[in-house]
């Protein structure tokens, strides 16, 4: 597990304040499921249970929470405190009826499903009156909806697919067998992370990440497969893998909303001419070509320099269509 | 921490509100003796306390041996959080629903804990990520409460009735009326700088509008100054069919292509152009398999703009300093 950050004493009071009622209501329940529950080690759960049995208020000292752990066992005696837990506070309330929106806007989910339920009990408790009380819009789906909902279900059911692929670097569509692991939306775009066997399906083949709306079509092949146990990357990390090819650019403010659309390495000082300088990731020389061709005048190459021609001949490229 | 917890428990306790000569007297020997330090240590933790969430009022005496000094205690309507009888399938459901989300500041989890609920065992299949912003809480409060929105954006102070909250494309946008302009604007959420402040609970009537019709879906829609206009647009290849199914086939006027004579597929789309930066960047996308062929305005402004990539990069030099 990773190490973390040290715990602060009102970290570890409010983790008490929601793990106590918990234990209230179960009487009895072993520390190693305390622990998971609250996501904690368990030397933490009992060091936090044991100061707070040491707790307590004239007359009542040492009497403010009965509990104590035996032979891993956590045992609570009859309540005074700490019945209920926190209310909910307005970080809390955000995150939770963000996270419950937009599952309601994943492929699979019934609105008039537990999960439409528990938002609305939600809602009521926040003080809020029907869905425009909660006041949020969250379109994570964009696009293609049929097609993503074809992709979760093959995920889900660990079902090897097949798909024609349109690969933009070498503008051509191409046949990959897949088995399909883990299916994220990030920026308003979706992808599917698959190991990829290629045409050869003995081989098991390398993990890589294809995005949702360049699959032209979609087959399940009829067999299963078993998850194999490899750890996938945090959705949306990879831009900033180590060993990806870096860039710096320097940008007009027209341009300067990439800095905040795409993760940067390093965004300088303006300069007097109104340029800022710019580091960033490139994990694919076709993405930066077309983005340098949004662009247009308002960025410009800085290293690599034979990067211009790059772009030069790629705006070549559209104008012959225009026979120009 | 125990004298955090100790502190907690006492002003839960108490049936009257408390001054901190009493508290300190209460909690005895936990708090330093002189008057300042004692006043620094208790400012802390109550400090601390809020910062978990905690309500503690506040009242000045008026009269008596202790007037001019304040008095705390907690009010448990306000502290404890309102039973929401979620049945296990709905505690399910918010549990599933968090560990499809990525991007928060985890606060989700630690609002599922307040409800009663564990972390999810497995991870899922499909993952939404979503950006954080820390004005976002407080903003949805706005919206709930119908309180104005205080905040700096781009140079000035605002002052925003708030409509709602909208995710799309991987960005939250707040709209609202800006008493300002006296009209309903969009403003980007991770652009607010400054603090955000509320105004009074029921401040304004929010209207019947659908905020989609403030925030289109499609930001090739999204009207600057010009009229409302569709542009025509020639997709070559295996790219025409990616096209068609974004843009949904009632947009397709013609197409072709696959005959012997003619072997690649195409399609002539009309796509709306009212944004024009917005349009150019997704014609450019597409690479040399579009082309843009009315209206002329319309032409003729991505063609200056792919000429000018070229002049740029030609007067830039092509040739890397150093060289010949």
């Amino acid at each position: 597990m990773a190490r973390r950050p040290r715990r602060t004493a009102e970290d570890r009071l409010a983790r008490l304040l929601v793990m106590l009622p918990w234990l209230m209501e179960q009487e009895s329940v072993p520390l190693s499921e305390v622990a998971s529950r609250f996501d904690l080690d368990e030397s933490e759960v009992a060091a936090d249970l044991e100061l707070v049995s040491m707790c307590g208020l004239p007359p009542y000292v040492d009497e403010l929470i009965d509990v104590f752990i035996d032979e891993g066992m956590v045992f609570v005696g009859v309540p005074r405190l700490f019945t209920r837990p926190l209310r909910l506070n307005s970080m809390e309330a955000f995150e939770l009826l963000v996270a419950a929106q937009s599952a309601m806007e994943l492929p699979g989910a019934d609105p008039d499903g537990p999960l439409g339920r528990g938002l609305g009990k939600l809602a009521a408790a926040l003080g809020v009156d029907g869905p425009a009380g909660i006041g949020m819009d969250v379109d994570i789906l964009g696009g293609s909806h049929v097609l993503v909902e074809q992709v979760v279900a093959a995920t889900e059911g660990a079902q090897m697919i097949e798909i024609q692929y349109w690969n933009p670097n070498r503008e051509e569509v191409s046949l990959r067998r897949l088995r399909p692991l883990q299916v994220f939306a990030d920026r308003g775009n979706w992808y599917l992370v698959a190991i990829d066997s290629g045409p050869d399906s003995e081989s098991l083949g390398e993990l890589r990440t294809f995005r949702v709306d360049r699959i032209l079509e979609m087959t399940t092949t009829g067999e299963t497969f078993e998850r194999p146990e490899i750890e996938l990357p945090e959705p949306g990390r990879w831009f900033t893998q180590e060993g990806i090819p870096q860039v710096k650019l320097r940008l007009r403010p027209g341009a300067m909303w990439i800095t905040e659309r795409y993760p940067m390495l390093e965004v300088g000082e303006r300069d007097s001419q109104g340029w800022v300088p710019v580091t960033l990731a490139v994990v694919s020389s076709d993405w930066l070509e077309r983005l340098l061709l949004r662009l247009g005048p308002d960025a410009e190459v800085v290293v690599p320099l034979d990067l211009r021609a790059v772009i030069r001949s790629a705006a070549l490229k559209i104008l012959k269509v225009y026979g120009s | 921490m125990e004298r955090l917890t100790n502190l907690l428990a006492l002003l839960l306790e108490t049936r009257s509100p408390l001054t901190l000569v009493q508290i300190a007297g209460e909690l005895a020997g936990m708090y330093p003796d002189g008057a300042s330090a004692r006043r620094a240590a208790f400012e802390r933790d109550k400090a601390g306390l809020r910062s978990i969430g905690v309500p503690i009022e506040t009242e000045m005496v008026l009269a008596g041996s202790d007037a001019g000094t304040s008095r705390y205690w907690i009010d448990r309507g306000r502290y404890e959080l309102a039973n929401l009888d979620l049945s296990p399938e709905e505690q399910r459901a918010l549990q599933v629903a968090v560990a499809a989300t990525r991007g928060g500041s985890g606060s989700a989890q630690d609002g599922l804990w307040k409800l009663g609920v564990g972390v999810a065992e497995a991870s899922s299949a499909v993952i939404a990520r979503l950006p954080s912003s820390p004005a976002l809480a407080i903003l949805r409060e706005a919206v709930s409460e119908r309180a104005t929105a205080h905040f700096h954006y781009r140079d000035r102070e605002r002052v925003v009735e708030p409509y709602g909250l909208v995710l799309q494309d991987g960005f939250w946008y707040l709209i609202g009326l800006d008493r300002g302009h006296g009209e309903p604007r969009t403003f980007r959420v991770d652009r607010i700088r400054s603090e955000v402040t509320l105004g009074d609970a029921s401040g304004f009537e929010r209207p019947d509008v659908d905020l989609r019709t403030i925030l289109p879906r499609d930001p090739k829609q999204m009207r600057i100054d010009e009229a409302a206009v569709d542009a025509v647009v020639r997709v070559r290849g295996a790219r025409s069919v990616l096209v068609e199914r974004d843009l949904g086939t009632q947009r397709v006027l013609v197409s072709g292509g696959g005959t012997e004579a003619d072997p690649q597929r195409w399609i002539e789309v009309s796509v709306p152009c009212e944004n024009r930066e917005a349009f150019r960047s997704w014609v450019i996308g597409l690479g040399s398999d579009a082309e843009v062929l009315s209206p002329p305005e319309v032409r003729a402004d991505l063609i200056r703009w792919l000429e000018s990539i070229c002049e740029a990069s030609a007067a830039q030099g092509d040739v890397p300093q150093g060289a010949i």
